[in-house]
């Protein structure tokens, strides 16, 4: 096929696009030659230019010719299909080894590490062979470049297998209808240098940088610093839990930085500034809740890493799909909010969204579900209770929402 | 003196039998058949108006008019509406009815109560399906397939949904079993096979797969239904069930009725061409058989619905040589229609254009076929609007232009009245223009890859998507056309003669419309169909 389509990202795939050729090919020969002469033959012995029929009831050769012809070409086709097919079948035995879970309506790639992902990474000239099956109902892995497709069948493994030849990105797209968000079960394989790849899948999950990152989007760098120095305000570099002296009318109080005091600190910095230093700007009205709460988790030191790890598993495990963080409804309740806030469950009663209830509603979510939502959330009992705290947390982080 | 049965015209009341039970208790074929026509039309509007706002919702990528909810319940109408509904009763249930006995000089079909009752079980189906939109948890959103475990899982009003197509089913049944009997039973003593009309030999084929493969989709939908009550456990991996044996089961029924949509229409065809040619039909034996051969192959390809499903690499192989055995004799019947027109002497009516573009739209979705037949082609188009537009050509270019044909053919048969010929030919222009510019795209687009089924699209899609809306529009534009021409005529006197094309089946020796009572006693001569030495025109 033409690059306009979609170029062939592997030898076998390069394999296929001959199949298409051939059979466009043979085809459209065949639709020309009909067409020309079904027009030709209207005009040719149109009544007015040939007002006698002839008396032709058939001819057995003709009947012979256009049975034998035909047969031979598709016959053709199909030999060329079925030895396209067994290229995209046969994955070579040292192929790298992925393990896929389609679920609605995410995707989790699972590598023999034990890392998790909602993204393929894959290095470039190896093969890779995914092993796939389905938590819930039917999907289909489809990869247009790799012209690779397989349903994922709950109860069942299947496979595909793919060596890709270039880096880049390429769409992933669910291709079995599976309900409500079928159409935005979607991902990426990246392809990617065989060492970038090792530095990805050796690497933990975003770690510090996204709050760094914010940090710095603020503005806040350019005042305090990360590493101790003293700029024109007081370095963040372990403030969390220490003692703080508060310029109070004339004098000074002492204060401990805890979370509600670098919490105000920067929504309202001027009502209780650390003595020594000049003002601040508040930035209650710029700074939304959730990047606050980031920043927060960071400055409280490893609550940050498990804010961040609790996202990345949320992804990773597909939850945000269903469920969304910015107070919109998806397929579940959003996660904004939730926390904290009573739910109405299936059977009428009012709970309290607390971290028992909401690991429950996790592990277990068939006995824990929210009044007027579908009940096709599956299980998510693999996961250990480190995850789920880190999940819950997060979910904490999203204060504001309904009620 | 005759009665009054033989001369009153069997769309006109009977002394004493009047209103709309004298149609809805008839017994008379060719007013059951009417019912259906009128019932498959509506459906056929029900579906188009669902089809096009789907296109209007695809014009651009996120939410244009609808929710995703309201989109995904609407392609699952759309299907039911069009196969179930509309498809599958069409030529053979409308047209099938009013001319299967005309076209073998018989008095009725074998089982003339069975008939109606057919028609009613049609219309308690019918009924059921549009109820189930506005009952229980809302609109099925499953897609006409159902597949499982998704369709035991949704909430939505399924169940309902699939005793309709259970119901549905049994009408299908029914006729089948009638027409085969009918054909066997009371053809007119000098009409041997070989004298038989080629629509009569397709609908022969198709009553046969009506027959046989029919129970098998009954069997699935009463599986699922009981699945859904009981949660028994044939189809949930998660009860010890298995989700590849409902789409075997399911595709054992569903492939065959893609013949069951397709056959009658050829047969139409081959009615159409010669009688418009002035010439016999090229290769009588050929098309007959070949009828019969497209019947019992294609029901040895119902796999092949299935190459990414999960199934043995093994069972690829057998259903991908099958479904290449099942292209040829569909080869054979479109060399043989074009080489009827071979010196011919042709007049260029609105049947045989509808005729030809039926051979052109046809041999597009054949001959895509040949890329699904394929199994390595087939793993990158399945479930992409490669297949939307495939199945469009063959079931929309095809069985839908083979309706069109045949309504502007036997149209003054039936009415006795001429339709407006000017508006028939530019709808015709509209109808292909529109289709082309409707479903070409999505041709391009499923090769992009493109999956069916999504309410929502990458921005890389949207040109074909457009493209494709904008047809829609001109589709409408041509139907609306077409369905004026003919209605607009159906008022005003009866002027037309016995045979206005000079046709030589039996049914042009009759009335124009036919009275109530026909062949009551048959006719003393039975010509070959398709030798116009002699034949008159009577217009």
């Amino acid at each position: 096929m033409t690059p306009t389509i979609i170029q062939a990202g592997t030898a076998a795939a390069a394999r296929v696009d001959q199949t298409f050729l051939l059979i466009f090919g043979v085809s459209a020969a065949i639709l020309v030659f009909i067409t020309l002469l079904m027009v030709w033959f209207v005009f040719r012995y149109h009544h007015a230019r040939h007002p006698q029929a002839a008396d032709i009831r058939g001819n057995v050769w003709a009947e012979i010719a256009w049975t034998v012809i035909p047969t031979v070409l598709v016959m053709g086709m199909f030999w060329s299909g079925w030895t396209s097919f067994k290229a995209l079948r046969s994955a070579p035995a040292d192929a790298m080894r992925v393990k896929v879970t389609a679920r609605m309506w995410s995707w989790v790639f699972e590598y023999e590490n034990g890392r998790r992902a909602s993204t393929l990474y894959v290095p470039v000239d190896r093969a890779v062979r995914l092993d796939m099956t389905s938590a819930d109902v039917l999907h289909s892995f489809f990869v247009p470049a790799f012209r690779i497709k397989m349903d994922t069948v709950p109860g069942m493994e299947t496979y595909a297998w793919f060596q890709a030849e270039r880096e880049g990105s390429y769409d992933i797209l669910c291709a079995e209808y599976c309900g409500l968000q079928h159409a935005n079960m979607l991902s990426t394989v990246e392809v990617v240098s065989a060492e970038e790849f090792k530095r990805w899948s050796e690497s933990g999950a975003g770690g510090d940088e996204e709050a760094v990152g914010l940090l710095e989007t603020y503005g806040c760098m350019g005042c305090h610093s990360l590493d101790g120095s003293e700029e024109a305000g007081p370095t963040l570099m372990g403030i969390y839990g220490k003692e703080r002296p508060i310029v109070d009318g004339g004098g000074t109080r002492t204060v401990v930085a805890d979370e509600e005091y670098l919490r105000r600190a920067i929504l309202e910095p001027d009502a209780e500034l650390v003595a020594g230093y000049e003002g601040m700007p508040s930035y209650k009205e710029e700074m939304p809740a959730e990047d606050l709460e980031k920043i927060i988790r960071f400055l409280t030191g490893g609550a940050a890493r498990d804010l961040d790890r609790g996202r990345s598993l949320m992804e990773a495990e597909g939850c945000l799909s269903c469920h969304s963080t910015d107070g919109s409804e998806i397929a579940g309740p959003t996660f904004k909010g939730i926390y904290g806030h009573k739910v109405v469950l299936e059977d009428g009663t009012e709970v309290v969204a607390d971290e028992a209830y909401l690991a429950e509603a996790i592990r277990d979510p068939e006995k824990t579900m929210v009044k007027g939502y579908e009940p096709i959330m599956p299980p998510y009992s693999h996961l250990n209770d480190e995850d789920v705290k880190a999940m819950i947390d997060y979910m904490r982080s999203l204060p504001e929402g309904h009620d | 003196m005759p009665s009054p049965g033989e001369t009153v015209p069997f769309l006109d009341p009977l002394p004493g039998r009047s209103g709309l039970t004298s149609w809805i208790f008839s017994t008379d074929h060719k007013r059951i058949g009417m019912l259906y026509l009128w019932c498959i039309l509506t459906m056929f509007a029900v579906g188009v108006a669902i089809g096009v706002l789907m296109r209007l919702e695809l014009i651009a990528p996120g939410r244009t008019i609808m929710g995703a909810q309201a989109y995904n319940a609407m392609f699952t109408l759309h299907g039911v509406v069009m196969v179930f509904l509309f498809v599958i009763p069409g030529i053979p249930a409308a047209f099938g009815n009013i001319l299967l006995p005309l076209q073998i000089g018989a008095e009725d079909v074998s089982f003339p109560r069975l008939n109606i009752f057919s028609w009613w079980l049609y219309l308690t189906g019918a009924v059921l399906a549009v109820t189930s939109l506005f009952t229980g948890g809302g609109p099925p959103d499953t897609g006409w397939t159902f597949y499982v475990p998704f369709s035991e899982r949704t909430t939505t009003n399924v169940s309902l949904a699939v005793v309709a197509v259970f119901i549905l089913g049994f009408s299908s049944i029914l006729t089948g079993l009638n027409f085969i009997t009918t054909i066997h039973r009371l053809r007119a003593p000098q009409m041997s096979w070989g004298k038989l009309p080629l629509f009569v030999w397709s609908l022969y084929a198709t009553a046969w797969i009506q027959l046989l493969a029919t129970p098998v989709l009954g069997v699935t939908v009463a599986l699922v239904f009981i699945e859904r009550l009981l949660g028994i456990g044939l189809f949930d991996p998660a009860k010890g069930g298995d989700p590849l044996l409902y789409q075997h089961l399911f595709w054992i029924y569903s492939h065959p009725a893609v013949y069951i949509m397709i056959v009658p229409a050829m047969g139409v065809v081959s009615e159409i061409i010669p009688a418009f040619d002035r010439k016999s039909i090229f290769g009588y034996k050929a098309i007959a058989v070949s009828s019969l051969a497209i019947a019992f192959a294609g029901s040895l390809v119902w796999a092949h619905h299935m190459f990414t499903s999960g199934m043995s690499d093994t069972a690829v192989l057998v259903f991908s040589f099958l479904t290449f055995v099942v292209a040829i004799p569909s080869a054979i019947k479109v060399f043989n229609w074009v080489a009827t027109l071979y010196k011919g002497s042709i007049y260029l009516e609105p049947p045989l254009l509808f005729a030809l573009g039926f051979i052109f739209l046809f041999s597009v979705g054949g001959l895509t076929g040949l890329v699904l037949g394929s199994a390595g082609t087939d793993i990158h188009v399945h479930d992409t609007y490669f297949v939307v537009a495939h199945f469009h050509y063959v079931i929309f270019g095809g069985t839908g232009f083979g309706l069109f044909a045949a309504m502007h053919f036997w149209f003054p048969k039936i009415f006795g009245r001429m339709y407006d010929r000017k508006l028939a030919n530019a709808s015709w222009y509209l109808l292909i223009g529109g289709f082309n510019m409707l479903y070409f795209p999505m041709f391009l687009i499923g090769l992009m890859g493109m999956p069916r089924r999504y309410y929502d699209y990458l921005p890389m899609y949207q040109t074909g998507h457009m493209i494709s809306t904008a047809g829609s529009w001109v589709l409408v534009a041509g139907l609306v056309t077409m369905f004026w021409g003919l209605s607009k005529c159906l008022r005003g006197p009866r002027t037309v003669g016995r045979n206005p094309w000079g046709a030589a089946t039996l049914e042009w020796t009759l009335p124009s419309p036919p009275p109530h009572l026909t062949f009551l006693d048959p006719p003393d001569e039975v010509p070959s169909p398709y030798s116009y030495a002699g034949v008159k025109r009577d217009a």
